[in-house]
């Protein structure tokens, strides 16, 4: 963990042309939002090391990335659902809880056992969300089971951990790694931490565990982007499998959520895609990555957004749902045959897409 | 740079080469793999002549993006695509400039991917262009991106689209200048379950019949699957890059074209844009062909052989008779001085006019240049009826010819449809006095005998007069405004039209007409005179050598830009002064590393 700050980071000519090329698609969105409620938040089931669980999924609004204020990363544009500028104070932080706590007595039977908060930057920055808050917010859940928090890597460690754990509650840090490989990560995604950085904050976490001894558990969730832009179909089937097996093989990591890129408004994934450069990955990669993977040490899960739409992963649309709901059954089950049930006319497609896609005839199919 | 590739045949943008790999060690690789891979088609021949599929010679060392990569050895007998970063449509050009990949200079065959938009001269000898997929499907974008990558990259280096070609489209994509295709969009498309032909992608479910007769296609309909398709859609690729390769050297690509392209609209919009990029196509285009041009389309008025007769015509030409002028129509026989009708008129003219042919698609046709390429060399679709694009295009260029020749009286002889309307608009915009002689048909009695009638009184030219101002005429056609002047004004000629022989006051030969296009070819006394005089020369500087039939582009140090193939041009270096006709256009030659650049006709060491 060399280099705390976005700042610091902002370093090296590919970064710079991805950053300004960014800051100028950004730019052409004009918005802004309320700090007082979130900017998203829904209920779901999700698969854990201690069983499947009711989750209650808070995106919050903390003023944004200050990665993505610089340029960020070349397929998020979650940025833009940020508010402008500063940062967001602790009343407005708890506010937003609020609306979340109230979105799910409504829309749920019972309190739910996994809460997740996503906030588009890093939770555990304290400039973003203070020690305070992070208290605050640790307390509020203190009767669940499980929380997972985001942040990048540089602020995962063991005492932040311990706010979480020290209330019984089984710990994970979601780190955004999007691949093991630190080429892929750099050019393709523009995201400027190493995997040895993601190796020290899972060690951060197997510390947190240690510390946290019976009460509670503590790790790390890797979250990974299958195709990124500028890679084709086989290099992204081939950079998630390796970064499966390398991410499942650190300690203190249990869980990958692998998940396929889709097309964002104001993102240079979408100015590719706009012009015929880009195409979200097939469905069936993310099966044969799945299935490929199936007999690591590890939970290997993925949540397919956009499935089926030109802008998300998909198929040929005949089948896209049927494997989207293999997907999601191998998810909760981590059974590879249930993608022996599902078969097309299309698998050959991907194949001969996978054998004869390359860098200079890309995309070779919609 | 290339040793690897070499350009045999041009026809305007497209051209036949040669992959110049150890075949031998190809044909013992295929041999060795047709088992495991599915898609590979046995028996197939090495891609030796282009424009051709390449896949079977083609080995990627692979993308900077998702790994470095290990520097390639390298292969005789195959195209190696260096480690590049591509770059897919829409890629920001901060991004394309920052991780821009150098590709070093290697000693076997290579490829260097560029983008459309970002290109550079890699030394290599091809290119794979990174955004095909976005403007593949757009004519004019199309067009921008062939001709942004072909004006950056050498001459003799081939160009190579990915996963494009299918039979439909893959006689324009030559035709815009691209010498590599692969099999990928024909092995995709056929997968899906489309059934490639040179008129359409059908849904293979939706045919009844297989509209073809190709090997795959020797099978019951019903048995008929998609791996079937995979064959046929390639089988069919090939068949058509067979009749794109033979078009190309029979210089008759472009009347293929004008009718294919109509299989998709897209097609034929990038066609017409390539027909406004002027540059791109005109240098490109030979000033002579044996082929004859098919006039069947509105296209044709478009074609850069017909645009350039016209400009010519209208801006280098100059009458130098002082007889009225006589416009007539044209005739299907060519020459049309031997065709019935213009017998017909020549006996109620008897050379007391200059003779004026009016025709689509070439425009206005003056009596000297009427065997000039492609004059003589085109054959339209005759039904009468003029279209408003062809009257139009006519008018136009005889309003031109008529502001720049004057005449003491001009007279009308054509008949009343599309001809007359013609005539007519250019008299009101130049405000003419024209007099009609046509009652019911030119070549009627009535009408014969009018144009004798308005003749009255006029003196006849001489043989002599003509046929100096003949071989003037070509002089000024081919080699600029007042050639005809400055290298012939003091001349005599000898033997009889159409092989007009020139000669200064001392019998020395200086020229010969060549009657089948409608040039002149030099000796060294005519290439001395022309070094002498004012009229631009199409000059090839060569190295100390005395070149013998034919001057090989290695031997070339520079060359006129102005040169097209077909050019008359002089070829002069420390050791010899000849004179020979252009198989390269200028930059070509200069450009080239590889292949003959100019046939010696006549040489003396110096």
């Amino acid at each position: 963990m060399s280099q705390p700050t976005p700042e610091v980071y902002e370093q090296g000519k590919g970064m710079d042309a991805h950053n300004q090329v960014m800051r100028e698609i950004r730019s052409r969105k004009e918005a802004s939002y309320d700090p007082h409620e979130p900017t998203r938040v829904w209920l779901d089931e999700d698969n854990t090391p201690t069983g499947v669980k009711q989750s209650l999924t808070i995106i919050l609004n903390t003023g944004g990335c200050r990665w993505a204020r610089a340029g960020g990363c070349t397929m998020c544009g979650y940025v833009a659902e940020s508010v402008d500028g500063g940062s967001v104070s602790h009343e407005a932080l708890m506010n937003q809880i609020d609306v979340c706590l109230e979105h799910e007595r409504e829309n749920g039977d019972e309190p739910a056992d996994l809460i997740k908060i996503y906030t588009s930057g890093s939770f555990l920055d304290e400039r973003e969300v203070g020690a305070e808050t992070r208290r605050a917010i640790a307390d509020t859940f203190a009767d669940r089971e499980r929380m997972v928090v985001e942040s990048l890597p540089d602020f995962v460690d063991r005492e932040k951990i311990g706010d979480f754990t020290q209330h019984g509650v089984d710990t994970d840090v979601a780190i955004g790694l999007e691949t093991a490989t630190d080429r892929v990560r750099h050019d393709c995604v523009n995201k400027y931490f190493d995997f040895a950085d993601f190796e020290d904050a899972c060690a951060e976490a197997a510390a947190a565990d240690e510390e946290a001894g019976a009460t509670a558990d503590a790790g790390i969730k890797a979250y990974l982007l299958m195709k990124p832009p500028f890679l084709t179909e086989s290099e992204a089937v081939e950079d998630m499998i390796s970064s499966v097996e390398r991410c499942a093989a650190v300690e203190g990591c249990h869980t990958v959520s692998m998940n396929p890129c889709n097309v964002q408004r104001y993102t240079m994934v979408d100015d590719l895609y706009f012009n015929d450069g880009y195409r979200p990955p097939w469905l069936w990669s993310v099966a044969h990555v799945l299935e490929e993977t199936a007999d690591i040490d590890a939970i290997v899960v993925s949540d397919p957004v956009g499935h089926g739409s030109d802008r998300g992963p998909h198929n040929c649309q005949e089948c896209d749902d049927l494997v989207q709901k293999a997907i999601k059954d191998f998810d909760l089950r981590q059974d590879p045959s249930v993608f022996e049930q599902v078969s097309c006319e299309c698998e050959r497609t991907w194949e001969v897409v996978m054998e004869r896609e390359r860098s200079f005839n890309q995309p070779l199919t919609r | 740079m290339t040793e690897y590739f070499e350009v045999h045949e041009r026809d305007g943008a497209a051209r036949v080469g040669e992959l110049r790999l150890d075949f031998e060690a190809v044909a013992g690789d295929a041999d060795s793999d047709t088992d495991s891979n599915p898609n590979s088609v046995p028996d197939r021949t090495p891609p030796q002549t282009t424009p051709a599929l390449v896949d079977d010679v083609l080995e990627d060392a692979g993308s900077l993006w998702s790994a470095e990569r290990e520097f390639p050895e390298g292969d005789e007998s195959a195209l190696t695509v260096l480690p590049h970063r591509s770059f897919p449509g829409g890629t920001a050009d901060e991004v394309q400039d920052s991780f821009a990949v150098d590709y070093p200079d290697v000693e076997f065959p290579s490829v260097a991917v560029v983008s459309s938009d970002h290109v550079d001269d890699h030394g290599t000898d091809a290119y794979a262009v990174s955004d095909v997929q976005s403007f593949t499907g757009h004519g004019a974008g199309l067009v921008e991106a062939v001709v942004n990558v072909r004006e950056e990259i050498p001459t003799d280096t081939a160009l190579f689209f990915s996963g494009v070609a299918t039979p439909r489209n893959v006689a324009l994509l030559a035709y815009a200048g691209v010498d590599l295709f692969d099999r990928t969009a024909a092995i995709v498309k056929g997968i899906e379950g489309r059934y490639l032909t040179t008129d359409e992608a059908y849904f293979l479910e939706d045919l009844e019949e297989l509209p073809c007769s190709c090997p795959a296609c020797q099978q019951p309909r019903e048995e008929f699957t998609r791996e079937d398709c995979v064959d046929h859609n390639v089988n069919a690729l090939e068949a058509e890059l067979g009749i794109v390769r033979r078009r190309i050297r029979d210089g008759r690509l472009r009347d293929y074209v004008e009718g294919q392209a109509r299989q998709d609209q897209w097609l034929t919009a990038a066609m017409r844009e390539l027909d406004s990029q002027w540059g791109y196509l005109e240098e490109r285009t030979p000033i002579l062909r044996d082929a004859q041009i098919d006039a069947a389309t509105e296209d044709t008025l478009r074609r850069v052989e017909i645009q350039r007769y016209a400009d010519r015509v209208t801006t280098r030409y100059q009458n130098r008779f002082k007889n009225p002028l006589v416009l007539v129509p044209c005739s299907a026989a060519k020459p049309y001085s031997e065709s019935q009708s213009h017998r017909q008129f020549h006996d109620a003219i008897q050379w007391r006019a200059h003779l004026v042919s009016m025709t689509s698609p070439i425009g206005v046709v003056p009596q000297e240049l009427e065997t000039t390429y492609p004059a003589q060399h085109y054959d339209t679709v005759v039904t009468g009826r003029w279209s408003e694009d062809e009257k139009q295009f006519v008018s136009e260029v005889l309003r031109r010819y008529l502001e720049r020749n004057e005449y003491p009286k001009i007279i009308a002889h054509v008949p009343n449809e599309g001809y007359r309307d013609i005539v007519g608009r250019v008299e009101e915009e130049l405000d003419l006095d024209i007099t009609y002689t046509v009652n019911e048909h030119p070549t009627d009695d009535e009408s014969l005998a009018n144009l004798s009638e308005a003749l009255s009184g006029e003196l006849k030219y001489s043989k002599r007069e003509r046929e100096h101002n003949t071989v003037r005429a070509i002089a000024d056609y081919l080699l600029g405004d007042g050639a005809g002047d400055d290298l012939f004004e003091d001349i005599q000629t000898t033997s009889r039209y159409p092989k007009i022989q020139v000669r200064d006051r001392e019998d020395t030969q200086l020229a010969t007409m060549v009657p089948q296009y409608g040039t002149l070819s030099f000796t060294l006394a005519g290439a001395r005179r022309w070094v002498d005089s004012d009229a631009p020369v199409k000059r090839v500087e060569i190295d100390g050598f005395v070149p013998h039939g034919s001057v090989l582009a290695p031997g070339v140090v520079e060359a006129d830009e102005e040169i097209r193939v077909g050019d008359e041009v002089v070829v002069e270096g420390p050791k010899a002064f000849g004179v020979g006709r252009a198989e390269m256009f200028g930059r070509e030659m200069a450009e080239s590393s590889r292949g003959i650049a100019a046939e010696i006709r006549h040489v003396e060491e110096k």
